[in-house]
């Protein structure tokens, strides 16, 4: 109780932090919405009531004020740009990325897992060295290869699916839909697959070294019997650690595959918003990251000690 | 007014090598749903618009956003009058107006019968109404400045409106077309509601922008259904979602290379016309050594045109000599005016006493703008200048060159025409500062015949030309390339709006 209570209030201290460095560090990028937003063409005194009509005219610490009060009141501002909500702007474009994002981690997890697994038991068999030098493959390519790859053969050759873009309709149509984010999906969870074989190959390593596992072999357990009965549950601790990052990595990583992909997804938003300085958006959805980045700690912390009882001793003595 | 950048993300080129090495060893079956063109255009069909020049805001009368002029003047908003897609002014909601002899005083009537989306009916007031706004205090119009000239709009009665102008101005009818007719009262941010041939219907951001057909129009009716423009950050993604048959058009390919995809597809036409974008290096005029037109002229003399066009567009687009294309009235050819001339180059620059030299470069970096800078750079190390490259983004472009001027020269391309009226600023981001040139302009727009203004801006044309404001390296082409059931879009674009209302699909 006492720990989840502490967890909580490191938490929020982060955030607070987090939104100190978003702010301060976009405002000393060089160029200012109000020039993005007027073009050429525009007088000093346009882009001078432009910039007091955004508030951007006002010390860094006045408009940093403002910006947490809104926040803490649920609010999170007006794009400098287009003039809309920015919450409007960011649930626009949930239902694009959480799907992608949430689809692809299922599809890696689903695949490494096992993978990962046999890869150790096999290590040096070549069903063992085959998956290490496919996932270590996978991780020397770029994802937006891939990405295009995928493209060429499954889209512009053969016609399976689209080569781009999301239904104007959303998921009204949902088999659309789920056609157009086959492919982003198939693309981000291979580039995840790639990294979390290798981690479950190397966490399942260890503990088939551990001499727990030996004894169980030696009390006349099978390989595979000694490693369900005694080895994953070990083996998941620091798995789990990486599934965590994984995940909101997997967020971030939304940027370039919506990119060669043509998705109206929060990728494609931050992008965009960097390019014109539009602060509000770029702070909501940074924020919105970190947070879920420090959430997604925290529960893989809570989550390894459910695991590993060990963990739990340990902080009581601490 | 406006600049207008490619966004392509560096991986685009990686990208269209890897595609043009599939689509090279593709069948080209194209099994797609051609169907078959036999001919009939099809009233019902909504045509799918490829774009990366995505509108920043539907907001009227802020800034230069090329977009938004691209996608909804002449669709959704009108003017009292328009500019074709030949560049010429043309009547639109007014349907005529008369010049009082001392040319301050402009009557225009508005054509009959005119409603907007809503079905409530044009009147003068509305007009009157939208003049008010583009030009009061509250308006950030890049055209503002332009049209402060109008001192007094009224209206007559509910078909007529007179403007009264503090001096003549040649340029006003073509200002006009640019201040689109609301309703009066109407300060909607995202007002949907004008006259023209399209009803606005949604903007989803990073996305899409549709409009459909308005069945109340006044004038000749749209040809399609509908219209929806679809934006992309990157290229490569706009180029497949034509061959996938996504989209009926692209309005700007920005590459020659992604083009060869599409050359020898007959389910699929490519067009060449031109636009007015201007390709520029441009000096920061005020400071030394740009100051002293020798070295500018010897700068310009330098750097072999058609080179680097060739390099970037391999045959499209064409070389030009000052900041007016041969689509605007005041062109005159001047090309060879500073020709490519290393030697000549080299006497200017010993004439004006600089030797080693080192010159920064401001630019925002894309695939154009790398090639040009290559070329560039070579050029230059061949008449003893180095180039230093310093890659910025929009943002940082805005506040450093165009606002701060703390810029030593950059590289730019500049969309709008009818655009050299700059070079009578003195405090334009280049900074180019020649009192006879600012007199001309000035008489220009006074001029009592527009025989007499073409006449002086002619000649603001030729000496800018010749003084080498700036280096103005090529045109570039305006290539579409579009289904080959599809028709009836412009080919050139010369105007700040697409209008897409003759665009047809057969059937």
């Amino acid at each position: 109780m006492r720990a989840a209570l502490l967890r909580i209030g490191a938490l929020l201290i982060s955030l607070v932090l987090a939104s100190v460095v978003v702010f301060v560090v976009l405002r000393l990028l060089p160029g200012d919405a109000a020039g993005a937003t007027l073009g050429v063409g525009t007088t000093t005194d346009q882009l001078d009531q432009l910039r007091s009509e955004l508030g951007t005219d006002q010390p860094v610490v006045t408009q940093y004020v403002q910006w947490l009060g809104q926040i803490v009141r649920g609010d999170l501002g007006t794009s400098f740009v287009s003039r809309l909500p920015v919450a409007d702007l960011i649930t626009q474009k949930l239902p694009i990325t959480v799907p992608l994002s949430l689809s692809a981690f299922v599809l890696a997890v689903l695949v490494s897992v096992p993978l990962g697994v046999i890869a150790a038991v096999h290590r040096r068999g070549p069903v063992g060295v085959a998956v290490s030098a496919v996932s270590q493959l996978g991780v020397a390519v770029p994802v937006f290869w891939v990405g295009v790859l995928l493209v060429l053969v499954l889209a512009l050759q053969a016609r399976w699916l689209p080569a781009g873009g999301f239904p104007r309709t959303g998921w009204d149509d949902p088999a659309a839909a789920v056609r157009s984010l086959v492919l982003p999906v198939v693309t981000v969870a291979i580039a995840m697959s790639a990294v979390m074989v290798r981690y479950v190959r190397s966490a399942t390593l260890d503990v088939l070294d551990q001499d727990y596992l030996r004894t169980a072999r030696s009390l006349g357990y099978g390989r595979w019997h000694a490693l369900a009965r005694h080895g994953l549950r070990n083996a998941a601790v620091p798995v789990v650690s990486i599934l965590g990052i994984e995940l909101a990595t997997s967020l971030l990583g939304a940027v370039v595959i919506e990119n060669v992909f043509a998705l109206p997804g929060l990728g494609t938003l931050l992008l965009d918003s960097v390019t014109s300085r539009d602060l509000p958006v770029v702070q909501a959805l940074v924020l919105g990251l970190t947070a879920i980045v420090l959430i997604m700690n925290a529960l893989v912390d809570l989550g390894q000690r459910a695991i590993d009882p060990r963990l739990r001793t340990a902080e009581v003595t601490a | 007014m406006s600049t207008r950048r490619s966004r392509r993300a560096p991986l685009g080129a990686a990208l269209a090598v890897a595609a043009l090495a599939l689509a090279a060893c593709g069948s080209g079956s194209g099994s797609g749903d051609s169907s078959a063109a036999s001919g009939t255009p099809d009233a019902s069909a909504e045509i799918v618009i490829g774009s990366t020049n995505e509108p920043t805001g539907l907001v009227r009368n802020v800034g230069g956003s090329s977009g938004v002029s691209q996608t909804m003047t002449r669709n959704v908003f009108e003017g009292l009058t328009s500019v074709d897609v030949d560049g010429q002014v043309i009547p639109t909601l007014a349907e005529s107006w008369d010049v009082s002899e001392d040319g301050l005083s402009y009557t225009f009537h508005l054509q009959p019968d005119v409603t907007f989306h809503d079905g409530t009916p044009l009147t003068a007031d509305d007009v009157v109404w939208s003049i008010s706004e583009a030009i009061g205090p509250e308006s950030k119009s890049a055209r503002k400045s332009d049209l402060l000239v109008i001192q007094q709009a009224t209206a007559v009665d509910d078909a007529t409106v007179e403007l009264d102008l503090s001096r003549p101005s040649q340029g006003l009818t073509f200002y006009l077309a640019s201040v689109t007719i609301v309703k009066d009262g109407d300060t909607e941010l995202t007002s949907d509601n004008g006259t023209g041939p399209y009803r606005f219907v949604e903007w989803v951001q990073g996305d899409h922008l549709t409009i459909e057909k308005y069945d109340g129009y006044w004038g000749e009716p749209a040809q399609n259904a509908g219209v929806t423009f679809r934006f992309f950050q990157d290229t490569t993604a706009l180029n497949n979602a034509l061959l996938t048959g996504d989209l009926d058009l692209v309005i700007a390919e920005d590459s020659p290379d992604q083009l060869v995809q599409f050359e020898d597809d007959p389910d699929f036409t490519i067009t060449e016309g031109t636009s007015t974008t201007k390709q520029l290096w441009a000096f920061n005029d005020r400071e030394a050594p740009f100051s002293d037109v020798r070295v500018r002229q010897a700068l310009y003399k330098a750097i072999d045109r058609d080179a680097i066009l060739s390099a970037v567009w391999d045959g499209y687009g064409q070389v030009v000599g000052s900041m007016v294309p041969p689509t605007d009235p005041w062109f005159v050819d001047q090309a060879d005016v500073h020709g490519y001339d290393p030697e000549a180059a080299q006497a200017l620059l010993d004439e004006a006493g600089v030797t080693d030299l080192e010159i920064s470069v401001d630019y925002i970096p894309d695939d154009t703008t790398e090639a040009i800078l290559a070329l560039l750079t070579k050029n230059l190390a061949a008449v003893g200048v180095t180039l230093t490259p310093n890659p910025i983004d929009d943002a940082t472009w805005y506040q450093k060159v165009y606002t701060d001027h703390d810029f030593e020269t950059t590289l730019m391309g500049h969309v709008n025409p009818r655009d050299v009226l700059w070079y009578a600023n003195p405090d334009f981001y280049w900074g180019y500062d020649n009192p006879q040139v600012q007199e001309w302009v000035a008489q220009a727009d006074e001029a009592s015949t527009e025989a007499e203004q073409v006449d002086l801006l002619k000649q603001v044309n030729e000496t800018i030309g010749e003084e080498a404001a700036s280096a103005w390296l090529y045109l570039d082409p305006q290539i579409r390339v579009a289904r080959s059931d599809v028709t009836g879009f412009p080919v050139d674009q010369v105007t700040e709006s697409f209008y897409v209302a003759d665009i047809v699909r057969e059937s």
